[in-house]
Formats: C-alpha cells, structure tokens, sequence
C-alpha cells in the first residue's frame, strides 16, 4: 500500500530522513530504520572534516527552527567506515548527500560513496548558511551544471538527487539539471533567516543568520513541490519542508512529490513522528479508497486525472 | 526586570544572576532568577553567553524560582563564565532538556557518587531525595582539598560522606573506584547514582555489573540543538542521543556503549579520546 519505487529505489514507505538530522553515524540509521523510515539520508557529506559553527548553531522560533550548524561533518574519508556500517546493517537505501566548494570535491565524494555501496546520492546546492557551498552554488548554472555532469559520470548509475532552494530560479536550475541528466529532486532546503533575543539585543546564531526549517517554511515547500511537478510530470520528487503530520506529509504528495523528507519534526515528536505518519497515511488510503499512495502523486494539479 | 517574554519562552530565557559564590579554586556557584518549567534532578540547560558562546550545564539544584548552577573551569566558555559573570549580569537558558535520575523507591538506600562538575546534579538529586523523606550516602573525589566543594551540602543531607583526595588533602587518599570497593565491602545499598569524569564512572560501571546493584550514570557528550536533532551528541552501537534519551542512563545501557569512558564525539562527528 506504502511501497514506492523513486528513481529505480524501492522503499517500504514513502518517508525519508532529511540530510543533517540524526545523519552522522550508522548507529543512528539503524535506529531510524527501526523508527519506520522507508530511507535514510546523511547528513551532508565533503571532503575535508569541518567542525561547523560554534554554538549557538540551534535555536527553536515560534513556528519552526533556526539552524547554522554549518556542514559540520568528518569528512568523507572518515565516514566511509560509517557508511560500511550502514551499508551492513541496514535495508532500507542510504543516500549520500554530498557538499562540497566546487567540482573536485563533490566528484571525489561521490566516488568514494560508490565505493562503499550507498544507494544513491543527494546533491547539496542550496546549503544556505555557508559560502561558497550550498545555495551559492546552485545560483551559478553553468558550476551546477558541470558539478551534475561530472557527478553523473561517477556514480555509476546510481540515482542522483538535487537538493533545491527556495532563494534562487530553482525552475531554471531544474530545467538544466533534468538535460544534464538528474535523477530527481529534494525540494526544499532551510531558508535564510535571523533571530533576534530582545534583551541580549543581539542576533542568537553565533553565524548571526542560519536556515529556517519546520511548520513556517511549509507552504513554501509546497509552492516548490507543486511547480516543479507542474513543470516535469516523471521526475520524481522528493519533498521536504515542515512535515509533522500524517496530514502535511499527503499535502506534499498531492503537490507532486513521490516521497516525502522528515527532518526537525523530530523535535517535537520525536522518531515516533515517523509510525505516527505511517499509520494516518494507511488509514487515509483506506477509507478515501486508495489502493496505493502512488495514486495520490501529484494529485492536487487539476490536469492530472486518476490514472488508475 | 524583565518583562513576560510573550513568546511563551519558545527561545531564551533570559535570567539575572542574583549571586556568584567562588566555592573551590576553580568552581562557582550562581544563583539564578528562574521563571521557566521546574527542571528534575539530571536534566540540564543550554546556557547562551551572549558573544561567547552556549554550553550544557545541569540543574544543581532548583526552589521557588530560584535555579542553582556549578561551574567548574574547563576551557573557553566555562573560563569566561567564570572570570566575567556576575550579580546583576543576565543568562540566557533554554530547557529544561533530557530526562533525569530515577529517584529510588520507599526504603531503597542509595549512594550517589561523583567528582568534579558532576556533583551538580547528585546536589539536587540529594535534595529530592530528602524531600521526600528518602535517605542517602555520598562519595565524593576530588583532586586536592583546593578543589573540592559542596561539601557542608552533602554533609547536611546525608546519612555519611566519605570524601577522597588523589593527593590525601582531605578524606582517604586515593581514587573514587578504590573508595567505592571498600564502601561496598560494608555497606549495603539497593542503588548507585553516578556522576563525574568518565574513565572513572566507565571503572565503576564495570565493577557494579559482577555484584547486580542498580547503577544509574550521567553523562557528557558534546551538543548542538540540545532536542535530539542534530546527532552530535550521539552513542554508539545503539544510536542514543544523550540530550534526549539521557543524559541519565541505566546500567543495562552503560555496558553496552562503545568507548565508554575512552573516546567521545568531537562537534564533527570524529571519535576523539576523552
Ligand atoms: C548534560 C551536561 C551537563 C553538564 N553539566 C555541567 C555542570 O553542571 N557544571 C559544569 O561545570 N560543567 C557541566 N558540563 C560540562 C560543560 O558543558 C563543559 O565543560 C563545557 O561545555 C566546556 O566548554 P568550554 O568552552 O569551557 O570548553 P572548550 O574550550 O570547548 O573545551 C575544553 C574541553 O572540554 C570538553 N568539552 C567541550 N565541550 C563539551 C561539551 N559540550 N560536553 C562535554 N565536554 C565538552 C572537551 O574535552 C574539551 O577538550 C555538562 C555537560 C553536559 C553534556
Ligand atoms: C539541524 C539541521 C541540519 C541540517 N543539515 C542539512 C545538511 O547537512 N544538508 C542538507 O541538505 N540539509 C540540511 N538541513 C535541511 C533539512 O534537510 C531540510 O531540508 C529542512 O530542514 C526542511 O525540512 P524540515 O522542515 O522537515 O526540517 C538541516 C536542517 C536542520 C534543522
């Protein structure tokens, strides 16, 4: 009822761990297979180890989060013993998200992720709260572009995701991409943002500003979502953005996405957020008369008639 | 003053520092106007320093508004804390986060054992336990007499102290796990709460498992978002995240982690030695 095919991927669900939440080591990808994910991405992944920004790099807001953790992250090196845990361990697919400054460090990332069998990759172009890798990369077309061509040739047939930003022209971003060959999209990545404590009368972030995730970038995400499936009916989706519920993750399938990110929801709910969507999404399906999710892909654009 | 933070206290809080008491040569207890969620003994704080920088630090004991901190010198922020924070200046706390000390039952007879920055929460844990009419002992170490505090603290809520110095300065000389050998030799407890540098709490773990007493330990890992988010403050094999799932942690548990008491996380996932 729940099993979905992304990219050549079959999942049990349609429920993946979004990049940069509990992503740093197999132990944790265990526990989240256990938690019921149907896949589990790692936290971006470059080079060279980075500490990330001092703290603090998390803080909760209103109606959603504010991070700068800033790729922090051991390097790929060092992580591919992780990823050989994984790859022991688990059976759901692991997705490696790869960061990176420019072209050499995402083609050697990637290349060693083949070598230690993950699934697939996820190309990190909108990270928003580090220069020069991120969202900075995915305004330039020509360096997206090459990056994906490269990458392409590398990873060995393997599906290749691109984690999209809400800041940039992510139809024209997309619309290369899918030539040079992409395999899929993540949509969306946290969002510039700033907080400001009135009494220390000082921005919180050590970084000062930080990406913004959770319940308020939600809408946004969907926006996203819905565009790009309007514009590319086959390629798959995956979408990401202040899903907490059993209710906003079927938003962003009838939006167009084939399966759905769960990141900072974990904050409030815990893991227990994933058997939570699981099992309303099974209860929807049955009593709406669904015989499967896959019929609800995209189902909120008005051309798109019931397939099935 | 500070007026109600009409965010409902979904970010900082921010909190004046009614007192600053230096307590050992390196260690001062501050005293904090507190408005937020009552904190358990074990449970902790994200604690900002506007332009300093934000570090865990445990409940050392909470009453009527009022919460108590322990700082203990390490490095950077902890020095600046130390060195700069005084009465009147203000703090930034987020939490009450984690999940704390299982307090032990009617009639159970427990011993809390720590040194160092860990006596923090066991202060407040002694504190429940004696507000609910319970009865403890506590083992204490420290490194010398000049570092040692909370000792009249303890001494007033408990049963006996026994205290030890690795230099002999106060107390028996020696180190906590050799203290706590001999104490079991003759006394009888039902549970052991645990708090202090790891190579010793891990020596301790390790000696209680071959005589079946029911060991709770706390412990310290690096942290992020302090809400189980982040993943730096994780424990393998069984991918626990000490700010959320402990900082407190059974026994059961304890003997399963790897590296107890030898290597930690660093803030980019490296194993480093502790
Ligand atoms: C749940 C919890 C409760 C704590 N309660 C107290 C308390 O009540 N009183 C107290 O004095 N200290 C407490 N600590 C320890 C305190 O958080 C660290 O001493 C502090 O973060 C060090 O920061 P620094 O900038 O002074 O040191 P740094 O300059 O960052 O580093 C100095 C050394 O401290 C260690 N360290 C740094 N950051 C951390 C960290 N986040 N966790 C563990 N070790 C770290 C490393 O070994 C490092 O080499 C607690 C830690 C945790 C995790
Ligand atoms: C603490 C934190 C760290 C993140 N780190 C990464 C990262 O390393 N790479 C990435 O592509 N996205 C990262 N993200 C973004 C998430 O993957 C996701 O796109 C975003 O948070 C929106 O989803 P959400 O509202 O469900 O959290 C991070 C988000 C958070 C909250």
């Amino acid at each position: 009822m729940l099993q979905i095919e992304l990219a050549g991927l079959k999942l049990r669900n349609p429920l993946i761990l979004a990049s940069g939440i509990l992503g740093n080591s197999a132990s944790l990808a265990l526990r989240i297979e256990e938690a019921g994910a149907g896949a589990y991405t790692t936290k971006t992944i470059t080079k060279d180890a980075r500490p990330g920004y001092r703290n603090p790099s998390f803080v909760k807001l209103e109606t959603g989060y504010l991070n700068a953790v800033g790729l922090a992250n051991p390097g790929i090196d060092y992580f591919s013993e992780e990823l050989d845990l994984m790859k022991k361990l688990l059976k759901i697919p692991v997705i490696l998200s790869v960061g990176g400054k420019d072209l050499e460090e995402y083609e050697y990332v990637v290349k060693v992720g083949v070598e230690h069998g993950v699934d697939a990759f996820e190309l990190n172009l909108s990270c928003p709260h580090v220069e020069k890798m991120g969202a900075e990369l995915g305004e330039d077309l020509e360096a997206a572009i090459n990056i994906i061509r490269r990458v392409k040739a590398v990873a060995h047939g393997r599906p290749i995701f691109l984690k999209l930003s809400a800041h940039y022209n992510y139809l024209k971003l997309a619309e290369e991409a899918v030539r040079a060959g992409i395999s899929g999209f993540t949509a969306i990545n946290t969002l510039r943002g700033l907080a400001i404590d009135i009494y220390a009368r000082t921005p919180i972030l050590s970084n000062i500003y930080g990406g913004y995730s959770g319940p308020g970038i939600k809408p946004i995400a969907l926006k996203v979502v819905y565009d790009l499936y309007e514009r590319f009916r086959n390629v798959p989706i995956i979408g990401v953005g202040g899903v907490d519920s059993w209710v906003s993750a079927l938003e962003m399938i009838l939006a167009g996405a084939s399966a759905v990110g769960i990141g900072s929801a974990i904050a409030t709910k815990d893991l227990e957020v994933f058997r939570e969507i699981i099992e309303g999404l099974r209860r929807y399906l049955e009593t709406e008369g669904f015989r499967s999710i896959v019929e609800l892909v995209g189902l909120a654009h008005e051309e798109v008639s019931n397939p099935y | 003053m500070l007026l109600e933070n009409i965010l409902g206290g979904e970010m900082y809080l921010a909190s004046e520092v009614k007192s600053v008491i230096k307590v050992a040569s390196t260690t001062k207890v501050y005293r904090l106007s507190y408005r937020g969620l009552p904190p358990s003994p074990g449970q902790f704080f994200m604690v900002w320093i506007p332009r300093a920088g934000e570090i865990p630090l445990s409940a050392a004991n909470y009453r009527d508004g009022e919460l108590v901190l322990a700082i203990t010198k390490r490095g950077k922020i902890t020095s600046y804390i130390y060195d700069r924070v005084q009465a009147g200046d203000r703090v930034y706390l987020r939490g009450p986060y984690g999940r704390g000390f299982n307090p032990p039952c009617e009639n159970e007879r427990s011993l809390l054992v720590g040194g160092g920055s860990g006596l923090a929460p066991l202060l407040f844990l002694t504190e429940k336990i004696r507000d609910r009419g319970g009865r403890c002992d506590a083992l204490l170490g420290f490194e010398s007499k000049g570092k040692a505090f909370f000792l009249e603290e303890f001494e007033a809520l408990c049963d006996k102290l026994f205290i030890t110095t690795e230099d002999g300065s106060i107390g028996f000389k020696g180190i906590i796990p050799d203290a706590l050998k001999q104490i079991l030799q003759e006394q009888n407890y039902d549970v052991i709460y645990l708090c202090g540098p790891e190579p010793m709490m891990a020596r301790i773990i390790n000696s209680v498992q071959r005589i079946g007493l029911r060991l709770e330990a706390s412990l310290e890992r690096y942290m992020r978002c302090g809400v189980g988010v982040c993943g730096t403050c994780i424990l393998d094999p069984l991918g626990l995240r000490v700010c959320r799932d402990g900082p407190v942690f059974p026994l059961e548990v304890l003997l399963k982690i790897e590296g107890l008491g030898r290597w930690w996380r660093s803030f980019d996932s490296r194993k480093i030695p502790i």
